[in-house]
């Protein structure tokens, strides 16, 4: 972009320490957090802050596992995260070819209803889908936590453009040659939209993991409480004992978010252009 | 095209139909013969003792409100009943503070499933589940296995019944007290206040001793709050179901909150995390004293390095000096099935005994809730352990009910909202205790 | 609703299709295309289509969660909505909505913009950089939202010291009015300037640097450049950014629920935050089911309006 001139004038220091000084304020808090995460109670309240911790208390991880149960938040929100996502895909491809290459009438009607339902979230919804729920007896369930998530508008939309993207003769060609719908998308258009349901499927996924207001509302009890409602929970957890017991939900707030961010670093270039790729559709 | 838009828009009609039939008819006929149930159980009890028997063996699940540092108690505890016996096996699950137990429960009563068997609840929620047959009536069940209710304080029985009926039982229970700094009262002279008036000296001499504020009054939770109301004569719902906050008694107390706020003698803490930034405060010495439960007794004392003196609240200029009883009861939720409700009876009976509330009131700050306790030797020998508790004993029977109304708890909502404007926000006293007189009222009228 | 296939008229948009042979063969296929968006539909139908049926319905109602009966009440509830104390409670929240989203957009839009042209170069260095300031995207907001607590604690957050350290008093940043929405704000821009900034510089880049040779040929400065060229040929990423932040926003929660639960005095009770406190809290359906239908419909207003505008200024595809 910058025109590349081999004598660097006054701006282009200026910019590298500005950069530079805004990066440092974006990764305080992820740094503040972990530095917190392993201080002592004691050390977490010091009038004036230890910018660098002075001992390190790896505990506060073993007691957000253990006594805040955060090892069953984790099962929890795999399982619920999984779930999302399968049905997601599922339901989510199938829906894109029928969309993109089914010749049935209505379809772009029936498109226009999926459509819709991207501007009818969750949020405006959930008091039926609660009632729903808890008549089918799903509070406190994997099921009555991934159900009414099963289907996302989103994904369908990404999906089929990227289909529409793929040529009609290999589509065509895959059904000739007897592989069937299935075999179609399975041989034929998911190789070829690989990256888009990379990214798509990550940002699914981060999602899922992510998700608070539906599991706040549906899994109250702790059997199926997920990671970022007990997070959330936390201090109540422990309140009482430690008053101010920031080291423990720091290093709560750690282990939420661990594998994401590891799943980031793997994944940085399909991440980052995941959603500069939604951007451009 | 246009077929296929009708054809959706019929589908989505007929949807709506199911929607229409399917709810009316569920939502009425399941419940009517839910509150029925419960007084017709009540005849037939006593004619066979043997219908609230344990028979086969059952798991059932206890909820209840205690934070992790109880943990080890409540697992004793439990423990301590399902080796009692071979039949019943009980799970506790620590579901959150009060506020969530009360959505969890009303949320699976919603639902009819995914209830415990046996339920913590605050006891301002007693009218609340008692109105709209959450909890099980248990008289029959008293009656029925001639369970005797007789050695029970008797404010802290009324406090768990609802129009008569004993909906709860009395479980760990509180009342609202002044922690000070004792060290430093005595170091300056300083002592709590007998009544209101001179309250306001007290706050300045504590203020100044400390550096900080003269008390802090919760404003998280109007229960520290509105038994000072109550104490000039403000009834909060009048006998006509409506609300007299903004009458000119209560105006008067508001007022008087407000102005000491702006001394700044006091603060005022509310939101999320208000009631640990209180108990910090207190603990940092920032503040002379604060008003909290005296449940939290055994940790203020655990986590301050100056002694932590309990005193009552001061009198009123009517020179009521009444308390209310905090804390929680226990109930056992009334869509379960009668085998799950005969368990639940004998773990509810074995959790409010006497030997079980004493060991609560030793490694907590709760009340005995027995008078063979609180009248006797072991009353005496508990003071000893603690003489802080003092206060609480020689006023035991100042510690009134709550008021009971099934509109409590959204009143409750809105008025700590309110306080919050006014006291905290700087909202004019006058309009928006109008404002918040109406809304209640409004709320009273929908659930009268 | 098979059978809406097979009764195919010959006229129609897939008209010129129906002349080929094989009729039943193409109508069995027709179905059997059909079948694979069945269950997608059949799913929004169920969790997405028939509660807003439902809602309306229920706003007709006192239903309350914890009563076992209800009746019918008719416009009770929307009377009270728009005239009754919840006109109060509606107006304000739609105001601290409003607000909010007004914030994260320009956190996103400008925020994203001038990071962007901070952090264009294209060396390692930066590259780096870039990926420190994304991060925050994938951190979860509940996550997020205890970290500035504990950052914006009054008494030992690290902000107050810092600015203790230049000489300011402590701010009791969440629990007084003027400051509390500001903090939640702040929370939300630590989380979306990278995505802003992402999006945008992945746009630039595919701007052909032809463009700028030309202007500066012409002797145009830098700021006139990003003027008259940058701008304009990002309106699309911009609109878009615009729609998708401004949807995302109106429907926060986790944020505001975790640091301020809507406090103090409601200066943070967002529309989702006021339906949620109806729902489940206070457990009257009755009122939260009209504030939802109510919010639907904003939504709805919003979404066509936006739709219409885009479709006039910007050309999309589908």
């Amino acid at each position: 972009m910058t025109v590349g001139s081999r004598k660097h004038g006054v701006g282009y220091y200026v910019i590298t320490v500005v950069a530079i000084l805004i990066t440092i304020v974006m990764i305080f808090p992820l740094y503040w957090m972990v530095a917190t995460s392993v201080k002592s109670a004691a050390e977490s309240q010091l009038i004036i802050p230890t910018l660098f911790p002075h001992e390190f208390h790896f505990e506060n991880y073993l007691n957000v596992l253990t006594r805040a149960n955060f090892l069953k938040y984790y099962w929890n929100t795999i399982v619920m995260t999984a779930g999302v996502l399968i049905l997601q895909i599922g339901t989510g491809t199938l829906a894109a070819y029928g969309f993109a290459f089914g010749k049935f009438k209505g379809r772009d009607i029936m498109f226009y209803i999926v459509l819709g339902a991207l501007m009818i979230p969750l949020q405006v919804t959930f008091i039926p889908i609660f009632i729903m729920c808890s008549n089918w007896g799903l509070q406190d369930t994997f099921l009555g936590l991934i159900l009414p998530e099963a289907v996302s508008a989103y994904y369908i939309f990404m999906m089929r453009n990227s289909f529409m993207a793929v040529d009609q003769s290999y589509v065509d060609a895959g059904l000739i040659d007897g592989l069937g719908r299935f075999g179609t998308i399975q041989h034929v258009l998911v190789p070829m939209c690989k990256a888009t349901i990379f990214t798509v499927t990550l940002v699914t996924f981060s999602n899922g993991w992510n998700a608070y207001f539906w599991p706040k509302i549906i899994a109250k009890n702790e059997v199926r409480r997920v990671l970022t409602v007990g997070l959330a929970q936390l201090k109540t957890t422990f309140a009482g004992q430690a008053v101010s017991n920031y080291h423990e939900i720091m290093a709560g707030a750690v282990l939420a978010v661990l594998p994401l961010v590891i799943l980031f670093m793997i994944f940085q270039k399909y991440m980052m252009t995941g959603y500069s790729k939604a951007a451009m559709k | 095209m246009k077929k296929t838009i009708s054809l959706l828009l019929a589908l989505v009609m007929l949807l709506g139909l199911c929607a229409c039939s399917k709810s009316t008819g569920g939502q009425a006929s399941q419940p009517p013969a839910q509150s029925s149930g419960g007084t017709e159980n009540k005849d037939p009890a006593p004619a066979d003792p043997g219908q609230y028997e344990v028979t086969e063996p059952i798991t059932i699940i206890w909820w209840h409100a205690l934070e992790d540092q109880y943990s080890a108690d409540v697992e004793r505890i439990v423990k301590g009943f399902n080796e009692s016996q071979d039949l019943i096996t009980v799970e506790a699950q620590y579901i959150g503070a009060y506020k969530d137990v009360n959505e969890a429960l009303v949320s699976a009563h919603a639902a009819g499933s995914g209830l415990p068997a046996v339920c913590v609840a605050n006891t301002d929620y007693v009218a609340q589940y008692g109105a709209n047959g959450v909890f099980e009536n248990l008289d029959p069940y008293i009656a029925g296995t001639g369970y005797d209710v007789n050695d029970f304080s008797t404010g802290l029985l009324l406090s768990s019944q609802y129009e008569g009926k004993q909906v709860a039982m009395p479980f760990l229970h509180s009342t609202q007290v002044i922690y000070y700094n004792k060290t430093m009262a005595d170091e300056k002279g300083i002592t709590i206040p007998e009544k209101i008036e001179d309250f306001e000296a007290f706050l300045k001499a504590g203020a100044e001793a400390c550096g900080g504020y003269g008390t802090m009054i919760p404003g998280w939770d109007q229960w520290y709050f509105e038994t000072l109301y109550l104490n000039e004569g403000v009834k909060i719902i009048t006998d006509d179901n409506t609300c007299d906050l903004a009458g000119d008694t209560a105006l008067k107390v508001t007022q008087q909150f407000r102005d000491w706020y702006d001394a700044g003698l006091i603060a005022w803490p509310f939101g999320p995390d208000a009631s640990a930034g209180m108990r910090q405060t207190f603990y940092d010495g920032k503040t002379f004293s604060v008003m909290h439960t005296s449940s939290l007794y055994n940790n203020y004392v655990d986590k301050c390095d100056f002694e932590v003196g309990m005193a009552w609240y001061p009198a009123a200029t009517t020179g009521g000096k009444n308390s209310e009883v905090g804390g929680c009861v226990l109930g056992i939720p009334a869509k379960n099935d009668q085998a799950t409700k005969n368990a639940a009876w004998q773990f509810l009976q074995y959790l409010v005994g006497k030997e079980v509330n004493m060991d609560w009131a030793k490694v907590t700050g709760y009340i005995p809730t027995r008078n063979s306790v609180l009248t006797t030797d072991e009353g005496v020998k508990f003071l000893e352990e603690k003489p802080a508790f003092k206060c609480v004993f020689d006023n035991l029977n100042l510690i009134n009910p709550r008021i009971q109304n099934a509109a409590w708890s959204e009143l409750a909502t809105t008025w700590k909202n309110y306080m919050d404007t006014i006291i905290n926000q700087g909202g004019d006293v006058n309009s928006e205790s109008e404002a918040m007189q109406e809304e209640i009222d409004e709320i009273l009228a929908d659930h009268g | 609703m098979t059978d809406s296939p097979a009764r195919t008229p010959p006229s129609g948009q897939t008209g010129a299709q129906e002349k080929k042979p094989l009729f039943t063969a193409r109508t069995k296929s027709k179905i059997v295309d059909f079948l694979f968006v069945v269950p997608a539909l059949a799913l929004l139908a169920l969790f997405t289509y028939y509660p807003v049926a439902k809602l309306v319905q229920i706003s007709f109602t006192d239903w309350n969660l914890l009563s076992p009966t209800w009746d019918w009440v008719g416009p009770k509830n929307w009377i009270w909505l728009f005239t009754g104390s919840g006109a109060k409670y509606l107006w304000n929240s739609l105001k601290v909505t409003f607000l909010y989203s007004a914030g994260e957009i320009f956190a996103t839009l400008v925020g994203g913009m001038i990071l962007a042209l901070i952090f264009s170069r294209m060396t390692r260095g930066f590259s780096a950089m870039r990926a420190i300031l994304f991060v925050p995207k994938y951190v979860a907001m509940s996550s997020c939202a205890v970290v500035f607590m504990w950052i914006l604690n009054t008494d030992y957050g690290v902000l107050n010291y810092f600015l203790s350290l230049v000489g300011a008093a402590p701010v009791d940043w969440l629990g007084q009015k003027s400051t509390a929405l500001l903090s939640v704000l702040m929370t939300t821009c630590w989380r979306v300037l990278g995505y802003g900034m992402m999006i945008y510089l992945s746009a630039m880049i595919g701007i052909s640097p032809q463009y700028y040779e030309a202007a500066a040929l012409d002797g145009a400065t830098r700021t006139q450049q990003f003027f008259s060229i940058t701008l304009p040929l990002l309106s699309p990423t911009t609109l878009f950014l615009l729609v998708t932040t401004f949807l995302s926003s109106m429907k926060v929660f986790q944020s505001v629920d975790i640091l301020t639960s809507g406090g103090p005095s409601r200066s943070t009770e967002v529309f989702v935050y006021l339906i949620y406190r109806y729902a489940m809290v206070d457990f009257r359906m009755d009122r939260a089911a009209t504030s939802a239908v109510m919010f639907f419909l904003i939504l709805l207003g919003i979404t066509v309006a936006t739709m219409k505008y885009s479709n006039n200024t910007v050309n999309y595809d589908s």
